[in-house]
């Protein structure tokens, strides 16, 4: 027990030294980037006082660490910063928008993930045939497609041409669809070949024949039996694939005019509005660091040789 | 007596990307009601191969191309997945396998798998089944049965999962099972404790036993009867005693003597001179006959039947 206590200590603190890790980075890669965010809001013909204020209002004259400290102190604090382009608290402006964000990659999430699965374990239990054939074509296929290319297809063919779906923004559910296929399809490719490999592996083993042997039906024994092993080492491979879900969620956002995080974020970097950028990468690099200790906490769960150890 | 399985003129090969691997070539087997039968060869006989057809088990890239396994008068090779699941697998035949380590699925406790086999034949509450699962586990004499339930299969040892896999096995109460190398992976000491496991149903039940394994010591202590395997083919089939007393076949001869005359196991390994032939290309006539000592020429052109030549003694080879 005291061992196992040991581990998720040391799991929590490495969870946070990524967490201040990210942060230094998050900040950093902005302060970094040429461009100077006060000429940028004001354009071209502001008066000097005028970007002097600017300047002094956003703490840009200051040496960059302490910047730093500045800006993690407050995050500590649970504030944000203020938008130097809205002119509106940082943490107002991500309330807004990461609800359209959430939505967007969970069913993106539960797209590939369901299809992945399923197509996995199909191509497996069906191996060297035209399904499994297929399944390994349609991975390929959505593979090779850049996703904002797909995106804009999907929006020319379903929006334009055949006007099932509004052309971008929110509105209601059929907004929904095209944008989560655009990420969801991506990786489902990526998840179907190694969840392909990983149920051939198990499917091999002994206790799926000994599963057999005391009579059990075929099906039984590849869901219940199969299933479970197959999946433990995909937690791992879902967990590794999340900052793919969230990096094509933004370019996905901005294709489709989809009001979330992502659309947020690009339109703040070519702004240079740098507490909003920095408060989003944070959150983002955080949701990763957060999603690799649930994998963690989902594997004790799943398998019990991890769970009752120490 | 009545023969609870019947093979007959079983021949079944691989196909491979090296060629057809001719695995088993015309086997011969009679299993007798109630009895422990013995099926003993080296590696790569196909023992494991004649197992896994009794229960439908094998490999997708096995094909059967003549012969019949008759069990209790039904010829297996006729029926389709389906009535081999529903029929015949964990209700009429069950089957152990030689890895304990790897036989029970990792990921669901003793209680769950057990179970699992036992509603199979009948519908019942789980206050039931967990009653028949008790008494299962207890008649292979494993201790601490209530925490055992709750056990993952990594928390116990090789021996009582291998203990857990007959009690499992058992749980459908069938008329017969294939012990395939059951004791090869385990310790000398827990070899005994199994085999008593064994001797014990034995006592109690009237299960038919198919006991595969390259350890003919083994055998002694359990079996009516003995098939030797070589190559493919059943050589010789005989009581326990007149294998012992009486071998026929030459290859039997050596594998008797190779264990009554060796002071080591060195020796034993040493006795028969060459290996196990490759059987994508087998020798032609009685595939022993490379390694022979008695062989004259007609034995390379002549495939010899299995013929009687005493009670419950039969022998395939030229000579005898």
């Amino acid at each position: 027990m005291a061992k196992k206590k040991l581990f998720w200590t040391k799991r929590i603190a490495r969870t946070l030294i990524t967490a201040i890790g990210v942060s230094l980075v998050a900040f950093l890669i902005l302060h970094l980037t040429p461009g100077d965010p006060a000429r940028i809001i004001l354009g071209p013909y502001a008066t000097e006082a005028a970007y002097d204020r600017i300047r002094e209002r956003y703490r840009l004259d200051e040496p960059i660490p302490v910047q730093y400290i500045y800006w993690i102190s407050g995050v500590v604090r649970g504030d944000l910063g203020t938008s130097i382009r809205y002119n509106r608290p940082v943490a107002e402006l991500i309330r807004d928008r990461i609800g359209p964000t959430m939505i967007l990659m969970g069913s993106a999430l539960i797209v590939s993930i369901s299809l992945g699965v399923f197509l996995g374990i199909l191509a497996a239990i069906k191996r060297n045939t035209p399904l499994d054939y297929f399944a390994t074509f349609q991975a390929v296929f959505w593979l090779s497609i850049p996703p904002f290319w797909l995106g804009i297809l999907f929006l020319y063919i379903f929006g334009l041409q055949l006007r099932w779906v509004p052309i971008g923004g929110m509105v209601g559910f059929t907004s929904l669809i095209f944008p989560a296929l655009t990420i969801g399809l991506r990786d489902e490719a990526w998840f179907a070949r190694p969840m392909r490999a990983e149920m051939l592996e198990v499917l091999n083993q002994d206790y799926i024949k000994a599963a057999k042997a005391k009579g059990l039906k075929y099906s039984h024994v590849v869901v219940k039996h199969a299933l479970r092993n197959a999946l433990i080492p995909m937690i791992t491979m879902i967990a590794l694939r999340l900052p793919w879900v969230i990096g094509g969620s933004v370019v996905v956002e901005v294709v489709f005019s989809w009001g979330g995080l992502g659309s947020l974020l690009v339109n703040s970097v070519l702004a240079r509005d740098y507490p909003v950028v920095q408060a989003i990468l944070l959150l983002l690099a955080i949701l990763v660091v957060l999603a690799n200790l649930g994998a963690d906490l989902l594997y004790s769960v799943i398998d019990p040789r991890i769970r009752l150890e120490g | 007596m009545s023969k609870i399985l019947t093979i007959k003129d079983l021949k079944l090969s691989f196909d491979t990307e090296e060629g057809t691997v001719e695995a088993l070539d015309g086997v011969d087997l009679e299993v007798e009601e109630g009895h422990f039968h013995g099926l003993i060869g080296e590696t790569g006989c196909g023992k494991t191969i004649t197992g896994m057809t009794i229960i439908g088990l094998l490999d997708s890239n096995a094909r059967i191309d003549r012969g019949e396994v008759n069990f209790r008068g039904r010829n297996l090779l006729k029926l389709t997945e389906k009535q081999f699941q529903r029929d015949i697998r964990g209700k009429e035949v069950a089957m152990v396998f030689q890895d304990p380590a790897s036989s029970l699925d990792p990921v669901f406790n003793i209680r769950d798998q057990m179970i699992e086999a036992v509603r199979l034949s009948r519908k019942d509450s789980w206050e039931s089944y967990e009653k028949t699962v008790k008494e299962l586990l207890k008649q292979v004499n494993l201790p601490d049965i209530d925490t055992l339930l709750d056990k993952y299969p990594h928390q116990l040892s090789g021996g009582m999962r291998q203990r857990v896999m007959i009690a499992m096995m058992l749980g459908r109460d069938p008329s017969m099972l294939i012990a395939d190398e059951p004791t090869t992976a385990l310790d000398v000491s827990v070899q005994a404790q199994f085999l008593k496991v064994l001797v014990d149903l034995k006592k109690t039940t009237n299960l038919t036993v198919l006991y595969i394994t390259h350890n003919l010591a083994v055998l002694t202590e359990i079996c009516e009867e003995v098939s030797v395997m070589y190559a493919g083919r059943v050589v010789e089939t005989a009581s326990i005693r007149d294998v012992f007393h009486k071998p026929s076949h030459p290859y039997t001869y050596k594998l008797v003597h190779s264990i009554l005359k060796a002071d080591s196991l060195l020796d034993v390994l040493e006795e028969i001179p060459g290996a196990v032939p490759r059987l994508i290309n087998p020798p032609s006539g009685c595939r022993f006959h490379p390694r022979c000592d008695e062989a004259v020429s007609e034995c390379s052109k002549t495939i010899p039947p299995l013929k009687e030549i005493g009670t419950n003694h039969s022998v395939a080879c030229l000579r005898r």
